[in-house]
């Protein structure tokens, strides 16, 4: 394509540099260029919050952003929130309150509460809910995600840890 | 997983063995494939619900820099044979669908011709360019208007629009009828919903050079009935199911909208044929609200003859189901109809019962089999009764309900359209749910008058059977005989002692892998985590029906049990030929064969294992054959079913009519509960999933048949806001006519949400005169109740 950008964009600590088209959604490059395909793709229209992703520490929808946009950005996804062999207190609480299912939405809410449990180590059930409240999943009835976010803030407290966000 | 003793796997919350790979973003969905030349479709879809095609041109959009080729109806209809669902109802008619429209399209999203690219990107911007010359028609939307042809006929070559109608009465009726001290109507109406799953539908056709053999990746519910249809559908010279291979990668949620065959389906396998490349087509949500299949646009008109006790005597219910434009595979357009049918008696001891029920075609997405099926609406009618039998005579709600419950010195009890209650618990149910929601308290405050914060308080409960784990004969009793009805395990140890199961089940989220990890290990006598399940594979394991309607713990669980057995007696006759025991003495435990009350003689399963692979010096008992496993199949009765109570209790805003959910309790019963944790998630989902119906979702199509909500700004599932707290607990009547004593879980959420809040609603309404019987009660909904309450208040006065 001749109208290509070039950009360099910082995925999980790895530096990556590409010529995309501007059109190309940050999603589909994260996807499809560099196979990080743990970001879905729910809605493509910024609501269903599968796709979230951090940028630059803040959470944002990878489906309404372009690829070209977020150059020189540092990008986190679920693919970099699972580092190996360290304690993940998150993680663990969404297995042992059985908190996802079908998993397809489990990225964008990792990533979510990632950036919430930065923010505020101690929330409320009330602030939960509001953090959450753009994410949705059609499998868990949120039940049990609710209780594994407020479990995870309080081991995260309970061990000094706080979420890293890169 | 810890090594731990393997007495009593089943029961246990074990933790899911499915998690890790999704908690690292390492599951691998449909549109995650990829694949060496992939080429991608795009559907060009109509945006009129009933039109003529005059013309269609491809040739701008077949000039694009990465456009491989575009196809309208007419060349696909060479390519692939029409839709048609066989249902087995002297009554039943339905059209043939042709996988891309035809000359006509008949509603909003039909697809009209395809785009082969070479990227998702550029074969949007061709599809944009292909030119559709329509004719618009007039669209037959309102399920109750297209009962007149008059109206428009969306097939007018089978005459008018009722594609299926089914009648019943029970002898001497109306004299039944008669004989009630009270009869009460009323109208019921349920909007529109859909199934939804967060993962939108995708495929991946592959062929394998020079042998033709096509695998097809699926995000399916049906791996082995999609073979069927792709084998007997797709027009290929020497396709069969024995060169063709369906896979389910991790599917994102299912709920039933992907137990269906869809047209996208059949073009991606026919174009990977043709062209010889691997092909994807991965929907957007658009796509997926538009076609999938919709369901619950559904009209209950119910009378009921009622002594003054409150105990029913007679019941009669018309009953309408919107259709939409054509049937789905499998399921036709009989599942919604008969089911509501069938199922509207629930638990009680109904024995005069009359129906007709009825499926109409529109001019509006296809309707199918998405969680709960009839029974959200069926329920939300007879609850609805119960309640009104209640303030009519002035009798407590719950009590109507007690009167009226089979109970438990009756079962096990046949109802009156024929189906056997094995086992239940419908009285213990009730009462334990009264129980945890404090009933009698929100009574006494209730009547006490309304709090300070202007809300009204109401609490609804719903009593209902849940029909799962359908068999052959249940399914051939609704018309369906593209269904096979059974599942299948083939149970193996292989020769290191692991244990493979392969099932013809299909889950998409439901933890499968855990739970029938769970039963085999107990089954076997073997440690948890030496068992791995594969399903979701048509290589490599039997036929079967696929996971849907809340049956592969029944159907799935009952073939373990059956292949169970058989493997486990050759184990132990290898095991007593080692030992120098007979087979009947040999128990298994832990992965460790013992002779009974001799605890020093044992063998490991992998020494068992290596004798039956012939590889160890002491052989086989004679005349036993080589390989240790065993396949059976299991068809479980008509239905297996199960029960539940839900009791919800509302504070309704009259100002903004919004509805806060304060309580809400579940009491289940599936019979042999597994892994609870995973029990209570698919409840806390369905009961999510009927929140949503009950307050907020609604498939809006105004008069024109346009679709008004095809995005999530318009179609609003239920988020984390929406959903209280719930108290579940768990009550276990294990069937006695199914293997295993399971009974099925996975729609009784969506099904009791429904009715509960329906009835609670009604509830704190009744002060005021309100008549609550629709969804999605939404705030202007509700408002508009309110507002009719005072006007017919104030022409009454």
């Amino acid at each position: 394509m001749a109208d290509e950008i070039a950009i360099r964009i910082t995925v999980n600590g790895t530096v990556h540099e590409r010529k995309v088209e501007p059109r190309l959604l940050l999603a589909d490059f994260l996807r499809h260029e560099l196979g990080l395909t743990g970001t879905h793709l729910g809605c493509e229209h910024g609501v269903c919050g599968a796709c979230t992703v951090l940028v630059d520490g803040a959470s944002a929808r990878s489906c309404l952003l372009f690829a070209a946009q977020v150059d020189g950005a540092r990008i986190t996804t679920v693919e970099g929130l699972a580092r190996g062999g360290a304690p993940q207190p998150i993680h663990d609480a969404f297995h042992e309150h059985h908190a996802l299912q079908c998993g397809y939405c489990t990225p964008g809410f990792l990533v979510a509460v990632h950036e919430l449990l930065a923010d505020n180590p101690e929330p409320t059930e009330a602030e939960v809910r509001d953090a959450l409240s753009g994410n949705l999943c059609r499998c868990t009835g949120y039940v049990n995600i609710l209780a594994a976010v407020l479990d995870a803030a309080s081991r995260l407290r309970a061990s000094g840890q706080r979420p890293a966000l890169r | 997983m810890a090594h731990e003793t393997t007495r009593g796997w089943v029961g246990r919350r074990a933790l899911r063995i499915e998690d890790d790979k999704l908690l690292k973003g390492r599951g691998i969905f449909a549109d995650d494939l990829h694949l060496a030349g992939l080429l991608h479709l795009t559907f060009v879809r109509s945006p009129h619900a009933h039109a003529r095609i005059r013309a269609i041109r491809t040739e701008r959009a077949a000039a694009v820099r990465g456009v491989v080729a575009v196809f309208t109806g007419h060349d696909l209809a060479a390519r692939c044979k029409p839709i048609y669902v066989d249902v087995i109802f002297p009554s039943y008619k339905a059209p043939s669908r042709p996988v891309v429209a035809v000359d006509v399209v008949k509603f909003v999203g039909e697809a009209v011709a395809v785009v082969v690219a070479e990227s998702r990107y550029v074969g949007e911007d061709a599809a944009d360019l292909v030119e559709v010359d329509y004719e618009p028609l007039r669209a037959v939307v309102d399920v109750e208007a297209a009962l007149d042809p008059a109206a428009g006929v969306v097939h007018p070559d089978l005459g008018d629009n009722v594609l299926f109608k089914g009648k019943f009465a029970t002898d001497k009726f109306d004299a039944a009828f008669a004989s009630g001290d009270l009869v009460l109507r009323e109208r019921f109406r349920s909007t529109r919903v859909a199934g939804v799953p967060l993962e939108p539908r995708g495929c991946v056709a592959a062929v394998e050079p020079g042998r033709g053999t096509l695998t097809f990746w699926s995000s399916t519910q049906i791996p082995h009935m999609l073979r069927t249809a792709i084998a007997d559908l797709v027009n290929v010279p020497g396709l069969s199911e024995a060169k063709i291979r369906v896979i389910t990668p991790e599917v994102g949620g299912g709920f039933g909208t992907k137990a269906h065959v869809y047209p996208e389906e059949l073009v991606t396998a026919a174009l990977a044929l043709e062209l010889g490349r691997p092909v994807k087509y991965t929907q957007d949500r658009r796509e997926e609200l538009l076609t999938d299949i919709h369901a619950r646009d559904h009209i209950y008109d119910v009378d009921v003859a009622v002594g003054r006790d409150g105990v029913l005597k007679a019941v009669r219910t018309r009953i309408l189901t919107n259709a939409g434009a054509f049937p789905s595979l499998p399921f036709g357009c009989t599942l919604e109809p008969t089911g509501g049918a069938r199922m509207l008696p629930g638990p009680y001891r109904l024995r005069n019962y009359a129906y007709e029920t009825y499926a109409i075609a529109t001019n509006t997405g296809p309707s199918g089999a998405y969680r709960g099926v009839a029974q959200p609406t069926c329920f939300m009618a007879i609850e609805g009764m119960m309640d009104r039998i209640g303030r009519a005579l002035g009798i407590d709600p719950a009590e109507v309900r007690l009167r009226n419950l089979v109970q438990p010195e009756e079962m096990p009890y046949v109802n009156v359209v024929g189906v056997r209650y094995d086992t239940g618990s419908y009285v213990a149910a009730l009462r334990r749910a009264l129980e945890l929601v404090d009933y009698e308290g929100f009574r006494t405050q209730q009547a006490s008058g309304q709090p300070r914060d202007g809300k009204y308080r109401g609490i609804g409960i719903a009593c209902f059977t849940e029909v799962s784990g359908t068999g052959a004969p249940g399914f051939r009793a609704r018309g369906l005989k593209r269904i096979p009805g059974f599942d299948s395990a083939l149970l193996k140890v292989e020769p290191t002692g692991a244990v493979t199961c392969v099932l013809s089940t299909a889950g998409a989220g439901q933890g499968h892998e855990t739970t029938f990890a769970q039963l085999i290990a107990d089954e076997l006598g073997v440690p948890m985590d030496v068992v791995t399940i594969l399903e979701g594979d048509t290589t490599g394991g039997p036929y079967g029906s696929g996971t849907f309607a809340s049956r592969s713990v029944v159907t799935g669980g009952g073939a373990i049990v059956r292949a169970g057995a058989k493997l486990k007696a050759k184990m132990a006759r290898i095991a007593g030929h080692l030992l120098e025991a007979s087979a009947p003495d040999i128990v298994f435990e832990n992965g460790l064969a013992f002779v009974r009350g001799m605890p020093g003689a044992k063998v490991t399963l992998r020494e068992i294992a290596e004798n039956a692979y012939s590889m160890s010096s002491k052989g086989l008992p004679p005349d036993e054959d080589y390989g240790l496993e065993a396949t059976d199949y299991y068809d479980p009765p008509l239905v297996t079913m199960a029960n539940a109570t839900h009791i919800a209790a509302v504070a309704v805003d009259p100002r903004k009519g919004g509805i806060e959910i304060e309580r809400y309790v579940v009491v289940h019963d599936c019979g042999r509960v597994i892994n609870p944790m995973i029990v209570e998630g698919q409840i806390h989902g369905g009961c999510a999933q009927g929140i949503g119906q009950a307050v907020l979702e609604a498939m809006v199509y105004d008069a024109d048949g346009q679709c008004r909500t095809a995005s999530f700004m318009d179609y609003l599932l239920p988020t984390i806001k929406d959903v209280p707290a719930m108290i579940v607990d768990h009550i276990e009547s294990p069937s006695i006519d199914a293997a295993g004593g399971f009974k099925g879980v996975g729609e009784g959420g969506v099904i009791g949400a429904v009715p509960a809040l329906t009835n609670a609603v009604a509830d704190a309404l009744a002060a005021l005169g309100a008549n609550v019987n629709s969804t999605p009660l939404t705030p202007d909904r509700v408002l508009a109740f309110i507002e009719s309450a005072a006007q017919s208040r104030s022409a009454g006065r």
